[in-house]
């Protein structure tokens, strides 16, 4: 990426500035400015809870340095899924994809595997709220049963 | 999932990959975006641990960035 001019939030460029570069290089700018800051406002965050778990501070500097690691770290992690998602033959990426990123540390892999199957099993619990409430709706149109539609939570999932 | 102080938003990690994304044609489903999400906030997190850790075997209570650089180096290829 080439080290553009500092576009920082507001400051209008000369016209000529303008005129030189392309429309989309400039988005793209912008783009990549904002999602910086997004990156270091969560990173913040996260640097506060490590802080109060360990009763330390953390300089400035600090949180910059691990939110540009991270920023910058994105770049491999979208390549690396894009490649895994190719590999396989689609263009949509998925869990399995995000699994092998985290391939070389087994805590990492089996934090997230964990992660993958909490996810799996919220999403089939949706799925069956949504198959009892339309077979539920189907039960009300036949006048025999009044049956009651309740929201209650009598999953056979523990 | 559980919400502890702060985490990356689903909108903001679509984001961030498809900047870099080669392909046009290439997604992100649902899950994974949750999943890189978590994988982002312990990139952070752990990053940011190891670096406590250094400071505070140096009897410092502040960390600075050079405890991140001496931590950096064994961490990288720790989780990469």
């Amino acid at each position: 990426m080439a080290a553009a001019r500092p576009r920082l939030s507001a400051g209008r460029e000369t016209s000529d500035e303008r005129a030189m570069e392309p429309a989309g290089g400039e988005q793209r700018e912008l783009l990549i400015q904002r999602l910086r800051a997004a990156v270091h406002y969560t990173t913040g965050c996260l640097c506060q809870g490590v802080a109060e778990d360990k009763g330390v501070l953390f300089s400035k500097q600090t949180v910059a340095a691990i939110s540009e690691i991270t920023f910058r770290q994105c770049e491999n992690f979208a390549r690396d899924l894009e490649m895994f998602a190719r590999h396989a033959k689609r263009s949509t990426i998925t869990s399995e994809d995000v699994k092998l990123l985290a391939r070389r540390s087994n805590s990492l892999l089996k934090y997230i595997t964990q992660k993958s199957e909490e996810l799996a099993s919220s999403n089939m619990e949706q799925k069956e709220k949504k198959k009892k409430k339309s077979s539920a709706a189907k039960g009300k149109r036949t006048e025999e049963n009044e049956t009651p539609v309740t929201e209650s939570e009598d999953s056979n999932m523990a | 999932m559980e919400e502890r102080e702060g985490g990356f938003r689903k909108e903001t990690v679509e984001r961030l990959l498809r900047l870099h994304f080669r392909d046009g044609r290439t997604r992100v489903n649902g899950d994974a975006l949750l999943l890189m999400a978590e994988l982002l906030k312990v990139f952070v997190r752990e990053a940011a641990a190891r670096a406590a850790r250094q400071a505070q075997a140096e009897d410092l209570e502040k960390v600075d960035i050079e405890h991140v650089e001496k931590v950096l180096p064994q961490y990288l290829i720790f989780i990469l």
